[in-house]
């Protein structure tokens, strides 16, 4: 009778205060005490709680399952797709700002396959003549050189790279001023440059960039490589220098084929 | 394998070819790759002796050239040859073991590509350079490896019972008979 009396009297209290005397006090008082209790036991018993939960909503649990690792997956690819697409667009801001271009416009490429002749050393790009493609016009990615455009159809081109044994550019050394000429060997990590007199002063790492000179298949400034070595030998009127491309040319992507023809000479 | 033998040959170009063209150049070593079509002409011979030989290096030639910057029918021309003396060369073999497919489709390769260049030097194409060395020896390596399947193809696509690779077959059989 006492405890009824009581409850009776607690909730007419409450009524009374609407929320705001006493006894509000009191609840308030009770559940900022009981919190860090509350939430302890709650980290301690959750797990139970999940397996419970999991055994009793079982099919739900497995689908939410599946649609999550759906959803992972989903966002690791489109994490993935972003970084490439940084990674190119990158690419296409760093071919559309070419520094040793000038004023020449251009075409972005992009390679699609490479040579299936072990002779020659070619890239088949997926721009062509539709694009205004024409055979002798400049390949270059915002590191360098790449080679010329050597056949062209409708909506692909070949690209004869400056490794391929029939290439030749015509080159300056940066340092000397030297002129000479690179041509292809077939290995694609180094470059014989030939003409260049045994009096010149050769360094390593001097930069080699085409010469442009009139009747030149290039224009000018184009970086092709770096010097690797030159050897003298006795009896020679020419230095025996190698060349180590600045391309990659293991690793064509994306190209731009500059929109230039070489001068006749007169 | 039940396909029709009159498409089996085409079917066999198309899908050498495509491997050629597309999955090839992508496994190079030291920027060279195994010659597929080479490798067909050379299991032509063995297969169906020198005179589909010829007929099957010539057809892979071809096909070949028309990808190529150098001059039409130079791979064609090559291709005939190694696939016809191939073809004589296993005919005359009295004493067929397992590894002779394979040591000749190597050697064959070898040669092929030699002979390649040199008909190219002569046709001013640079191709002769100490690269060659390199091409000859992954060519050879490369098309050794891959001459077992290759032959196998070929075998089928031909619905061929002559040659030296019969031949060991049916020793084979013989043995097993036993």
């Amino acid at each position: 009778m006492l405890l009824v009396l009581t409850s009776v009297t607690a909730i007419t209290l409450d009524f009374r205060d609407d929320g705001q005397g006493v006894m509000e006090s009191m609840r308030s008082g009770a559940r900022d005490a009981f919190a860090p209790v509350q939430a302890a036991v709650g980290k301690v018993f959750s797990p139970v709680g999940d397996f419970f939960g999991g055994i009793t909503r079982f099919r739900k649990v497995k689908a939410e399952n599946s649609r999550l690792r759906r959803d992972l997956e989903a966002a690791q690819g489109e994490a993935i797709r972003g970084a490439d697409a940084i990674q190119e667009n990158q690419l296409l801001n760093a071919l559309a700002r070419l520094d040793f271009a000038g004023d020449l416009r251009g075409i972005t490429a992009r390679v699609v396959s490479n040579s299936p002749s072990n002779f020659q050393l070619t890239v088949t790009v997926d721009r062509g003549s539709d694009e205004g493609v024409t055979t002798g016009m400049p390949v270059v990615t915002p590191a360098g050189l790449v080679g010329r455009i050597s056949e062209v159809s409708r909506n692909r081109s070949t690209v004869l790279l400056l490794t391929d044994p029939a290439s030749s550019v015509g080159v300056r050394l940066a340092g000397s001023r030297e002129i000479g000429s690179v041509t292809g060997s077939g290995r694609r990590d180094l470059l014989p440059l030939s003409l260049i007199s045994v009096e010149t002063k050769v360094a390593e790492g001097e930069a080699v960039v085409t010469s442009g000179l009139e009747g030149g298949l290039f224009p000018p400034h184009i970086p092709v490589g770096r010097v690797r070595g030159a050897k003298i030998t006795p009896g020679q009127l020419e230095q025996e220098v190698t060349i180590e491309p600045v391309v990659d040319l293991d690793r064509l992507e994306l190209v731009r084929i500059l929109i230039w023809q070489p001068t006749p000479s007169p | 394998m039940t396909a029709d033998p009159r498409f089996r040959v085409p079917l066999l170009f198309l899908s050498a070819l495509a491997v050629h063209l597309a999955l090839i150049p992508v496994l190079r070593v030291g920027g060279v790759a195994p010659d597929v079509m080479l490798l067909l002409a050379v299991a032509g011979g063995l297969v169906g002796g020198p005179v589909r030989g010829a007929v099957l290096g010539f057809t892979a030639g071809i096909a070949v050239d028309v990808f190529l910057r150098t001059p039409m029918g130079l791979s064609a021309l090559v291709f005939t040859l190694v696939g016809y003396t191939v073809g004589i060369v296993s005919t005359g073999v009295l004493t067929p073991s397992w590894y002779l497919p394979i040591l000749t489709a190597s050697l064959a390769s070898a040669a092929g590509v030699v002979l390649y260049a040199f008909v190219g030097a002569m046709l001013g194409q640079p191709m002769v350079s100490r690269r060659l060395v390199t091409i000859v020896g992954v060519v050879a390596v490369g098309n050794a490896l891959l001459a077992f399947p290759v032959i196998r193809v070929v075998t089928w696509a031909m619905g061929a019972d002559t040659g030296l690779v019969s031949d060991i077959r049916g020793r084979r059989a013989r043995a097993d008979w036993r």
